[in-house]
């Protein structure tokens, strides 16, 4: 896919709360594990084999950069978000709250 | 444990090992070390689950490899332009948050000068051809001197 262009397919629950997580600041591996754990709730807990092969595809994709932080006391590899991987998530982000939007309409009618 | 980790991550395509593999044992060392501190039960779910996880990975990875072009796979390489080249220390490398605007413009500079005395040369302008020389040796110099001074190879 060409980086300049957003794919509308809807995001894998383990890629949007990467992306969601990156959006703040640039992370590495075991921090993206944690802060993922911590978006949701402690209910998706990413392993190494999910996480590094959703890393992989998003650098493939172009979603994502390799980075490398100042501040880490160890050569740990941050990654961080593009302006292509930004532009998806608030694409994923408008869909979820298109979905929303109709389900509660939905709802309402259905209660009324 | 870390060695029953590394002997999984054998299972991955090699190209994946080199880029990631070092950063996969960091990240299960430390999540590990949380796993052990939530007791022996939270332990074992946490391993079943990594080394699961591990294999139907490295069954994803290799259809990856066999399906994906080569050029688009190389977008997961280090970009060298943002990455520190190896051989430069960390604290060289972040030593002053204007190195790259400096030594941008030094190598604009003698890109300049050369553009310029090639063209005065073209223009039988010799003596403009000379002086570009001359300032062109100047700024080479002073882009040696900032190479040198963050630890980067001309």
């Amino acid at each position: 896919m060409r980086p300049d262009t957003v794919d509308t397919k809807p995001l894998t629950e383990p890629v949007f709360l990467i992306l969601l997580s990156l959006a703040e600041k640039p992370r590495h591996g075991y921090a993206l594990m944690k802060d993922v754990e911590f978006l949701s709730n402690r209910r998706v807990r990413l392993s190494t084999g999910t996480l590094y092969g959703a890393l992989r595809r998003l650098l493939e994709d172009l979603w994502i950069e390799r980075f490398e932080q100042e501040d880490t006391s160890r050569d740990k590899q941050a990654y961080r978000l593009t302006v292509a991987g930004r532009k998806q998530l608030h694409t994923e982000l408008e869909r979820m709250r298109q979905l929303t939007r109709a389900a509660s309409t939905r709802l309402r009618t259905k209660e009324a | 444990m870390k060695r029953v980790y590394w002997l999984f991550l054998q299972l991955y395509p090699r190209d994946y090992r080199i880029r990631f593999a070092a950063e996969m044992s960091r990240a299960f060392e430390s999540s590990a070390a949380d796993s052990r501190r939530d007791g022996r039960e939270v332990l074992i779910r946490f391993m079943l689950a990594e080394f699961g996880s591990l294999v139907t990975g490295a069954a994803a990875e290799w259809v990856a490899k066999l399906t994906t072009n080569a050029a688009v796979r190389g977008r997961g390489l280090p970009d060298p332009q943002v990455m520190r080249p190896p051989g430069v220390s960390r604290e060289v490398w972040f030593a002053a948050a204007e190195r790259p605007d400096e030594l941008y413009e030094a190598q604009q500079q003698v890109d300049l000068l050369v553009g310029k005395m090639v063209h005065a040369i073209a223009n039988h302008d010799f003596p403009g051809a000379r002086s570009y020389s001359s300032q062109e040796r100047e700024a080479r110099e002073n882009l040696r001197r900032l190479q040198s001074k963050y630890g980067i190879a001309s």
